[in-house]
């Protein structure tokens, strides 16, 4: 019987890409494709070619990468012949909420508002410049409004000292998280400087786990995940 | 409904934050010295919110469960916060100092300072104009009549002891005789007391005498052959007054 399965690869959560000799991608899957958003196919490429078994064949090393907020803890290399070698990143886990969201107390908000409202208190102690990048169209959805409005004051008050600041508020297309069994849209909020403050990371992650955001915080930024609950 | 006047950057943000807030469920606060216009400021974007003082644990509490929105002034007085429950409700609290920063941190989402009025100077002109226009009306003085450019002002206690300032340099211009008199008398009737009350009290006269003489006349020889005493006493008094 023949057995075909690139449908599976295809809708594997995990990326997987073949490339030529010469470094051109010659499949990617689903996964694969998100992926690119973040990484360059020549690193990508070279990581391939550096963890390459010796001879044909595949080989799993277990290893830390991270792209924006995608974690890999392994990696499988392999090539049959000359002229195609596959890369295969496993997904690290991710770590479980703690809490039950207790949606039915939340009220639905107009993300924008919120996040207005908490630049003009940032306005009120500091004087940096503020790009505010925003897709005035999101839906509203439920938040705890309080926590949320925390939260985003702790992270703005992160880039109290910081020049060019740049906020983007936008969908993140073909992303999901679950949430209780049902498959939830992701907003993304994310702030770029030159450079922030992290006396507060703590504290920002505690904000974020009570209402299940994911929070990404890096040297000159922080990205918070927001679930889109309806 | 009243008019909250401000030129001032750091409260058109506050301003502006509350009005987008206004219709979400979310705790404020407003943290600033005494008689910066706090309460003034959440009465004009909330006019119909009712309002309690933390002065009052027991009442902040019933409110608390009565209403889903509330002002609550002096929040400062409080003796026990940790207590209170603020999850879905629209609170606004005004408080004079920080306190328990932490504790603020905690319940609060919006924490907005609101600044003196030392750091407020168009805020204080247009204040200045607001209290003379009452303090003309109330004292019945013809506002047309005075030079308020020369009235100095006190912003030490902001609002309160601007308001005093001009209260009281108006009713300095609309002074004779018999009122100096009259107020010389009231004092000294509260204060008299004790074994010395001449050489205590005698102040309040020479005082004012020797340092609106000294400006007027300059030298102290000048001044002394004016008030028709000797140079050495004149200068014994300033001495003893120290009176630069």
């Amino acid at each position: 019987m023949d057995i075909n399965f690139e449908s599976f690869v295809e809708w594997d959560n995990n990326p997987f890409i073949l490339f030529s000799s010469q470094g051109k991608i010659l499949y990617l899957n689903n996964a694969a494709e998100i992926l690119f958003g973040y990484v360059s196919k020549k690193e990508l490429y070279n990581i391939t070619l550096s963890y390459a078994p010796q001879n044909f064949g595949y080989k799993t090393t277990t290893l830390s990468l991270s792209y924006d907020s995608f974690i890999f803890y392994a990696i499988t290399v392999g090539y049959e012949n000359e002229e195609q070698i596959s890369l295969r990143l496993y997904n690290a886990p991710r770590i479980q909420a703690s809490q039950k969201l207790e949606t039915d107390k939340f009220i639905t908000t107009d993300i924008n508002i919120l996040l207005e409202a908490n630049i003009a208190l940032f306005q009120t102690k500091n004087k940096n410049i503020l790009n505010l990048l925003a897709d005035q169209d999101l839906p509203d959805f439920k938040i705890d409004q309080n926590n949320f409005s925390k939260l985003l004051r702790k992270t703005l008050d992160a880039f109290r000292a910081s020049d060019s600041i740049d906020i983007s508020l936008k969908l993140l297309i073909g992303q999901h998280v679950m949430i209780e069994n049902k498959r939830i849209s992701i907003v993304e909020l994310s702030i770029i400087a030159n450079g922030r403050y992290a006396d507060t990371d703590n504290e920002i992650r505690a904000l974020a786990d009570k209402s299940q955001i994911k929070c990404l915080l890096k040297e000159h930024m922080i990205k918070l995940e927001v679930p889109l609950v309806q | 409904m009243e008019t909250f006047f401000t030129t001032s950057d750091q409260i058109q943000h506050i301003i502006k934050s509350f009005n987008l807030t206004k219709t979400l469920f979310v705790s404020s606060i407003i943290i600033g010295e005494a008689h910066t216009g706090k309460k003034t400021l959440a009465r004009y974007l909330f006019p119909d919110t009712p309002l309690v003082s933390g002065i009052n644990d027991e009442e902040v509490k019933e409110a608390l469960e009565k209403y889903d929105e509330l002002i609550i002034a002096d929040f400062e007085k409080l003796s026990n916060p940790n207590s209170l429950n603020f999850n879905n409700k629209r609170i606004i609290a005004t408080a004079n100092y920080l306190g328990n920063a932490t504790l603020i941190d905690d319940l609060f989402a919006f924490i907005y300072t609101m600044p003196p009025l030392k750091d407020r100077p168009e805020d204080v002109n247009y204040l200045k104009t607001l209290f003379v226009r009452e303090a003309c009306s109330t004292l019945m003085i013809d506002e047309e009549t005075i030079d308020i450019s020369n009235i100095p002002l006190n912003l030490t206690m902001n609002n309160k002891s601007l308001k005093k300032s001009v209260f009281l340099d108006l009713v300095k211009l609309s002074m004779e005789t018999p009122e100096i008199e009259n107020i010389i008398y009231q004092y000294i009737l509260k204060h008299l007391d004790g074994n010395d009350g001449y050489r205590e009290h005698l102040g309040l006269y020479e005082r004012p005498l020797i340092k609106a003489g000294l400006k007027k006349y300059g030298s102290q020889l000048q001044l002394s052959q004016v008030l028709g005493i000797n140079r050495n006493t004149l200068r014994k008094k300033i001495y003893e007054h120290h009176i630069d």
